[in-house]
């Protein structure tokens, strides 16, 4: 697993103790920010981040250097650095293992940007749900100000940098940045237009530059290490590496950091050791609820934010989903509508009701029935929602609909004409048999089953009522000899 | 750690912790991932028995609980590093495996059955 994995983000995980500081300090830790505040001008430091071509990891990809540039050429007597740990993607962990294995990373970096853009307070928003990144992160704030190199005058310096933790209740929508800052503040997490940018007014109206954990996480490498190293790790729009949670059914789970533009098959079948159980491959779902599903023919794509997308996903922030033969794809697209449903903050209304009337129509087509006008529908109301939403979560909220529709409409086509569901997953299109020539009466199937459903005496033939049976599937996994069929 | 007060002080100050570190190399280097997943999986009896039984052998060692390698798959996950060896990782590790790693592997430098990485 260690092979075409290079470690920058994570290059401290699993080798320090993220509650001494001086672990860190003994992997040259703070030695970035010593050397930007006694050797170096904030906008030579900004400079180099601009040659790295580092891009913001949370999924946007806007270059990070311009990000601090135009937050710096802001006036103001106040500004704000903000680190986004709101991680609610399903299925993804990049920022609470970095928070827990290497937590003085985001924090030196988060001084590195305030000395850059002219900030001396910052504030994580982190997940409530996160307990143990918390108490690292509080334990590290505390270790750090007590060794001068946060707080008043960093290292007996002019510059002083604080940096106080923030709460986020685990409202998806609050990844999104101008949402983060509304919740900060204690308001309803709703996203705001965009213009005004944070850069220009964000927390409490003042000048805010929100980086995302893996963001920052590069950030003191990159300074230690040099903008050309980093540039030279990559491909020509995206630079350095990209850390994923590679989950799912996949052999190898677990969490991956790789240059950009590894192709999509050495992450899954190198990295992550092919497929579990001897199935197929059938799909990927990068990006998290806003990217897409990529199937076999794109298993070449490079990993950046432009071919990716390219393909009709995103790079999103990591979440890595892996699916095989067994997984049902429109199951899979209502299962990320469900998510987006339950997560719309409600604002505007082609996110909270066009994403509504996609759900209705999917649980309709997993039901039996869909109507071939209904693909059309989901094609229609999807891209209505995507070009007139408010925010980044409207706006992509459609992908895994549209994606799996475009790469998977067999299978669309098979729910609603044939009413048969080829994963069998969808319950309602499936039906359980017994196979009289192989059943022997054990009775066990008809013990295990919840709804009573089986019927037959003990060494006779047995009988599912199809009427009663709720298609659990406990039948088939307690049946020792292969009686029982899903068709 | 001692306040930091000027620039010389912290370059001075972090060149020492730096040759603490490497002055480690002669000694047996333990690191157990202790982040939520490794926890929830069983790492913290794990990381109780190192923590037990590695004082009562005849070796220097040092114990570091760390963040995760991201090898889920083999939650949890001990490192070692002999003196003079290239760091070994060992997968699905519980107290049964963690004692027979102290036994056979640290003390007497034979293999141990649940080698994910290295050698």
């Amino acid at each position: 697993m260690k092979s075409k994995q290079i470690k920058i983000a994570l290059r401290n995980c699993g080798h320090i103790d993220p509650e001494r500081i001086e672990d860190y300090i003994s992997y040259d830790g703070y030695a970035a920010l010593g050397r930007c505040l006694f050797e170096d001008t904030p906008s030579s430091v900004t400079d180099k981040i601009k040659q790295s071509g580092l891009r913001g990891r949370g999924g946007g990809g806007f270059p990070t250097g311009k990000k601090w540039e135009l937050c710096a050429a802001s006036v103001s007597d106040k500004k704000y650095v903000i680190c986004n740990a709101d991680e609610g993607d399903p299925g993804a962990f990049m920022d609470r293992s970095v928070l827990e294995g290497d937590p003085h990373s985001v924090l030196e970096a988060m001084a590195i940007c305030g000395y850059c853009i002219g900030a001396d307070e910052g504030y994580i928003y982190i997940r409530a749900e996160y307990p143990l990144a918390i108490k690292r992160l509080k334990i590290a704030i505390a270790q750090a100000e007590e060794a001068g190199l946060l707080g008043d005058r960093i290292m007996g310096s002019d510059f002083s940098f604080k940096i106080r933790l923030k709460y986020g209740a685990g409202a998806f929508v609050c990844g999104e940045e101008t949402a983060l800052i509304k919740s900060m503040e204690g308001n309803r997490g709703e996203p705001i237009m965009k213009p005004p940018y944070p850069a220009q007014k964000g927390y409490m109206g003042k000048p805010t530059n929100v980086n995302n954990v893996e963001t920052f996480a590069n950030v003191a490498a990159i300074l230690n290490r040099g903008a050309e190293w980093f540039s030279s790790i990559g491909t020509e729009g995206s630079k350095g590496t990209k850390v994923f949670a590679l989950a799912g059914k996949v052999k190898n789970v677990g969490l991956v950091e790789v240059p950009m533009g590894t192709t999509l098959r050495e992450l899954i079948y190198e990295i992550g050791g092919g497929i579990k159980s001897g199935k197929k491959f059938k799909a990927v779902q990068s990006g998290g609820p806003s990217g897409g599903c990529l199937t076999e023919k794109h298993l070449d794509t490079p990993i950046d934010y432009e071919s990716l997308k390219a393909a009709g996903s995103m790079m999103g922030s990591g979440g890595m989903i892996v699916m095989d033969e067994d997984d049902c794809m429109v199951a899979v697209a209502k299962f990320y509508l469900e998510f987006i449903v339950e997560e719309s903050c409600g604002k505007c209304v082609p996110c909270r009701e066009g994403n509504k009337v996609l759900y209705n129509i999917l649980d309709k087509i997993t039901h039996g029935k869909g109507e071939l006008s209904d693909l059309d529908k989901l094609k229609n109301f999807g891209n209505i929602i995507k070009s007139t939403s408010l925010c980044g979560l409207g706006q992509t909220a459609p992908n895994p609909v549209l994606s799996t529709l475009d790469n998977f409409y067999d299978e669309y086509y098979d729910h609603v004409v044939n009413k048969k569901c080829a994963a069998k997953q969808c319950r309602s299109l499936i039906t359980y048999r017994i196979i009289e020539e192989n059943c022997v009466g054990c009775g066990a199937c008809k013990r295990v089953c919840p709804a009573e459903a089986i019927s037959g005496e003990l060494k006779q033939k047995h009988l599912i009522d199809q009427e009663t049976c709720i298609k659990c599937g406990a039948c088939i996994k307690k049946c020792r000899f292969n009686a029982i069929v899903v068709e | 750690m001692e306040r930091i007060n000027n620039y010389e002080q912290f370059k001075k100050s972090s060149s020492g912790i730096k040759k603490e570190r490497e002055s480690n190399s002669s000694k047996v280097i333990i690191k157990i991932a202790m982040a939520t997943c490794s926890i929830a999986s069983g790492a913290g009896p794990v990381f109780d028995l190192f923590k037990d039984e590695m004082p009562k052998q005849p070796k220097e060692f040092v114990l570091i609980p760390t963040g995760c390698l991201g090898l889920c798959h083999s939650e949890p996950t001990v490192e070692v590093t002999l003196p003079g060896s290239d760091p070994v990782v060992f997968g699905k590790v519980d107290v049964k495996r963690a004692g027979l790693i102290i036994s056979d592997y640290i003390m007497k430098g034979k293999t141990v059955d649940c080698i994910i990485e290295g050698n």
